[in-house]
């Protein structure tokens, strides 16, 4: 298999789409059929499509990339489909609103309330599904984890109105956002690649300074993400130096702090200002 | 060429360098800056910037065509855009004569509505090319035909000749909208979530591109989004074919290897070491026997088996690989390959040195909020176990291969990780609290 086929040509594409042709490689029907053997499969169709599907691929192969690919350190994979994804998806394709009745982290419920869904977020760290929803009388975005959503239901909603809140999300996203910066210290630039690749899941800048040979990255957060950072800083460890941040860098020296009570080795007043 | 060894027609190395680069440094260095560090001169980056934002600009329609938008800026990772894998462009790369994409895209269009033979195909592309386009002849059209349905793209019909060609598009075809729209849902979510993904993402984009001319919306198609996503981990993904077909075959491999950690790179030239001179690289020959994909950071290992043993190889560093032809035994190979799992039976990642058992204590956060530490640990702590429980803490134990992979794992949990075994591991674990504490000490005052 050759992932450099002439026929993925990118002139080749764009004029297929201009005839209006919907052209499938050998290679990409036998990744399909692979995939299917998933039991993530079983959530994503009915049994009626998947049957067929299974039919449509029955002359192609199977690619056979598990026997020498191994994934290491590797979160288990507690749910990749969630039968309510393909309910979810449909309200929002269709531009609907919802009425939800979900449970709570600390195990109420709560009913009935209204709200626009406007994407499903899949976490690569939690591997769980989320609902990205705008809640209508508290008018606030709200996440909601799919494994917690009890029920949905249609609920009307004016054309004009579900434009207006669509419109209203992405700024009010963005007011949450804020930036810090990471600092690689020189001695560890050995290391640069591997220290980017595990930077490379967030929205981010890297910034070189020759005369220092130092690499800085100013990463872009909303709330939330600060605790996933945060462990990868601690991840990282002495490599990086939080520089711009105040609650990334107490936090950073809470945890130090913290950790070094447990081991019995806190640093007396002394030893810290010293 | 030399006898016995399959040269890759056509090497991305350059490019795949290039964009990696450019994915992990975004916008870090100057042109003359990045140039050095990929071993290129000014004019070579100037060519390689304006060819990619060529095949960007055309494969992604929807781009505003800014002028003067750095290249950087279009690739840069804006989560909420992120739904196409800009990166993707890489395997759309390969070059492709005009006359030649103008005649196969004709081709399919035309048995995409009919079932043709190669005759008809003939005529109708001499009756439809454009003046100035040179005109097939029969022989052409036949090796076209024979490569389109050697991709898999079309299909013969009939049993007796002369034999019609009809593209082959039946996933298409005989699937409802709404059966479609869970397809690509499906593709979505297995290219995002599983490896290996290109050809995911490659279906992705054909679906995509068909719903939307079936009067789907852009926005109603993305539905779904990918958080803390290694969006770059597909570039790696352009070795791993060659090296799962060596493997198959028991073939052995010679490459160019950049170590992207060796210190010489680093010493006086003040290089980063992925991108430096070709000169420097090595000229490696070994067996493969497996490729690794590391979650935690996204990348990609190939082991090997060579004259000094086991060896472990970064896929970003492999360029310019041969796959030779003769292969090994199936005896032989199979002995390397049960040494290498066999070794490989307590690595976190890839370390195949002495297993160690490691033990820590882990501490839950508290009585108010449900016990995230321990969830964590289940869905990340790979074959280890927890051993002991208590409403406070719990200790998990695991063997595993030398404790440096395994090491950032349980650093990351900070204070709710405290390591009991080995001892020496506990020490190391204390130094680097201390060294971090240290970083923010003028911080002290501040809060």
């Amino acid at each position: 298999m050759n992932l450099f086929e002439k026929i993925f040509n990118y002139q080749i594409i764009s004029r297929l789409d201009d005839n209006g042709t919907f052209m499938v490689t050998s290679h990409e029907r036998a990744w399909l059929k692979t995939m299917l053997e998933h039991p993530a499969a079983k959530d994503a169709f009915t049994a009626g499509t998947l049957e067929k599907l299974v039919s449509l691929l029955e002359s192609d192969p199977l690619m056979d990339t598990a026997d020498h690919l191994v994934q290491k350190a590797r979160s288990r994979e507690k749910q990749v489909y969630h039968p309510l994804l393909r309910t979810l998806r449909r309200h929002i394709m269709a531009k609907e609103a919802v009425q939800l009745t979900y449970g709570t982290k600390r195990g109420s419920v709560q009913e009935g309330h209204a709200g626009v869904p406007y994407k499903l977020e899949y976490s690569m760290v939690k591997r769980e599904w989320y609902l990205l929803w705008y809640h209508l009388r508290r008018r606030s975005l709200m996440s909601t984890k799919l494994s917690k959503i009890v029920s949905v239901s249609h609920q009307a909603i004016a054309a004009s109105k579900y434009e207006c809140i669509l419109q209203e999300i992405s700024p009010r996203r963005d007011t949450r956002k804020f930036e810090v910066v990471i600092e690689i210290l020189p001695d560890y630039n050995r290391e640069l690649s591997r220290i980017l690749y595990a930077f490379s899941s967030f929205e981010k800048d890297v910034a070189y300074n020759a005369d220092k040979d130092t690499y800085s990255v100013s990463i872009i957060l909303t709330g939330n993400d600060s605790d996933y950072l945060l462990s990868k800083l601690r991840f990282l460890g002495k490599r990086v130096r939080v520089v711009k941040g105040s609650y990334l860098k107490k936090r950073m020296q809470e945890s130090a702090l913290k950790a070094l009570k447990l081991y019995g080795e806190l640093p007396s007043e002394e030893e810290l200002s010293g | 060429m030399k006898r016995g060894i399959q040269v890759a027609k056509e090497s991305f190395d350059k490019e795949i360098q290039f964009l990696r680069m450019l994915a992990l440094t975004s916008g870090a260095f100057n042109r003359q800056q990045f140039a050095d560090r990929l071993g290129i001169s000014v004019h070579t980056f100037d060519k390689t910037i304006r060819r990619l934002k060529d095949i960007v600009s055309s494969t992604y329609q929807h781009l505003p065509e800014e002028q003067g938008k750095e290249f950087a800026e279009t690739l840069k990772y804006s989560y909420y855009d992120s739904t196409d894998p800009m990166l993707l462009f890489l395997f759309r790369a390969k070059s492709v004569k005009e006359s030649e994409s103008q005649r196969l895209s004709l081709l399919l269009g035309a048995m995409n509505a009919d079932a043709l033979t190669a005759m008809e195909l003939l005529d109708m592309c001499c009756s439809s090319l454009p003046a100035g386009v040179p005109q097939p002849d029969e022989k052409t059209i036949r090796s076209d035909l024979k490569y389109l349905e050697e991709v898999g793209v079309i299909r013969k019909e009939g049993a007796s000749r002369p034999f019609r060609y009809r593209v082959h598009n039946d996933l298409v075809q005989q699937l409802s909208h709404e059966e479609l729209i869970d397809l690509y849902d499906f593709v979505d979510v297995m290219a995002n979530t599983q490896v290996p993904s290109v050809q995911g993402y490659l279906l992705r984009d054909g679906l995509k591109k068909h719903l939307l001319r079936n009067q789907v919306e852009q926005p109603a198609i993305e539905a779904f989004i990918y958080k803390y996503h290694y969006y770059s981990r597909i570039l790696d993904e352009a070795h791993l074919f060659t090296l799962l077909n060596a493997i198959r075959q028991r073939h052995r491999v010679a490459f160019l290897y950049f170590s992207p950690k060796s210190e010489k790179s680093y010493g006086s030239k003040n290089t980063n070491p992925l991108f430096e001179r070709e000169s420097e690289g090595s000229a490696i020959k070994t067996l493969p026997l497996k490729v690794v994909y590391d979650h935690q950071y996204g990348r990609w290992y190939l082991l090997a088996s060579g004259r000094e043993g086991i060896r472990k190889y970064r896929m970003e560093g492999i360029t310019r690989m041969e796959t030779e032809d003769q292969p090994l035994s199936e005896e032989a190979f199979q002995a390397k390959r049960c040494e290498l799992d066999e070794k490989m039976k307590y690595s976190w990642l890839i370390d195949t040195g002495l297993p160690v058992t490691v033990r820590a204590r882990f501490y839950s956060p508290g009585d108010s909020e449900p016990n995230f530490v321990r969830a964590r640990v289940l869905l990340q702590g790979q074959w280890g176990q927890i051993v002991d429980e208590d409403p406070y803490s719990f200790i998990y134990e695991i063997t595993v291969n030398g404790t440096t992979e395994i090491k950032p794992w349980l650093r990351s949990f900070g204070s709710s990780c405290e390591v009991l075994e080995p001892v020496r591991l506990r020490r190391e674990m204390i130094a680097e609290w201390k060294e971090i504490l240290a970083y923010y000490e003028p911080f002290r005052e501040n809060f």
